[in-house]
């Protein structure tokens, strides 16, 4: 077994912890958002009159579900850069 | 650390002045010059930016609401947060809003306005009134309004910083030409979150000041009703 003292294990943890989450938290939030374009996209082909408030809807949702993944890459940086962890321990 | 903080300039009479601030009061100083030109010279160009900004804000506002009213504040900060999200593409220039407090201080601007157009169109008791409708939801209605400050907060911050980072990082490693796509990027996601936020609050307006009309109505209803039955 390796020797790694505490806040370097805190390090490599957090590493790995970030690195999980943003990538989960980009990869659920895009998908979700192509779903809604999706529909959008379908509703706008079928009624052409409707774009403008769809369009307006689409924006809306749009920024109300990328707030999730924004709020998954604010942990990720407060975890690299400012890890309130390392401070707590040591 | 230093990613994410805004760093200190100068010291003004004890209080630290970072550098977020300096750049907003020289965007400042850029909106008022620009704002005495455009009067001056082309009336025609501040006639087209009020159109698009009454365009945005009755687009989401019902048309028996008053839009005219609550222009000034949305136009205000819809005119602010372009420039502020576009402002790191400048030379020697910041984002005012890559620091967590201008974009509390902007949310916190939005939330005091909602009330204050609240109360002053329903007046204070029929305006908490309407959030206790089933009185059991009064907290959420709480919670609610705090969070959809944080939210406001949260997501103007992270994106603008999160565009401001890939610049940075990918400047690190190539410095010619390839970020250039990336700050086209960054200026694209400020206009964009520019408009969502000048959207979102002019949303919360409406929800705050709309209930009445609808209320009445509901009650002219009901007279109708019963006058012929």
């Amino acid at each position: 077994m390796w020797q790694l003292d505490s806040s370097t294990l805190i390090t490599v943890l957090t590493i790995l912890a970030s690195s999980i989450a943003i990538v989960l938290g980009c990869i659920i939030p895009a998908l979700m958002e192509g779903k809604a374009v999706q529909k959008a996209l379908d509703g706008i082909t079928r009624q052409p009159d409707a774009a403008n408030d769809l369009r307006t809807t689409l924006l809306i949702s749009m920024a109300l579900l990328e707030s999730t993944a924004i709020y998954v890459l604010l942990v990720v940086l407060v975890l690299l850069f400012a890890n309130p962890l390392l401070d707590r321990f040591f | 650390m230093e990613a994410i903080n805004p760093q200190v300039v100068f010291y003004l009479f004890g209080l630290p002045i970072t550098d977020t601030v300096v750049s907003t009061w020289v965007m400042m100083g850029v909106i008022i010059i620009l704002a005495l030109l455009i009067r001056r010279y082309i009336p025609d160009a501040a006639e087209m930016l009020l159109e698009t900004i009454n365009n945005i804000a009755s687009s989401v506002m019902p048309e028996s609401m008053n839009v005219i009213k609550y222009l000034p504040f949305l136009g205000a900060l819809a005119i602010f947060l372009v420039l502020a999200n576009i402002f790191s593409i400048f030379p020697m220039m910041v984002s005012p809003t890559a620091n967590i407090n201008t974009t509390f201080a902007l949310a916190l601007v939005v939330f005091f306005a909602v009330h204050i157009y609240g109360v002053r169109e329903k007046g204070l008791w029929g305006y908490i009134k309407n959030f206790s409708k089933p009185i059991f939801l009064f907290p959420f209605e709480i919670i609610s309004q705090l969070s959809r400050t944080l939210s406001l907060t949260l997501r103007l911050f992270g994106n603008i910083i999160s565009t401001d980072l890939i610049v940075a990082i990918v400047f690190s490693l190539i410095p010619f030409i390839v970020p250039l796509p990336f700050a086209a990027l960054g200026i694209l996601t400020g206009v964009l979150q520019a408009y969502i936020f000048t959207i979102l609050a002019s949303l919360y307006i409406t929800s705050a000041v709309e209930v009445e009309q609808t209320e009445q109505e509901r009650r002219r209803l009901k007279e109708i009703l019963e006058q012929s039955s």
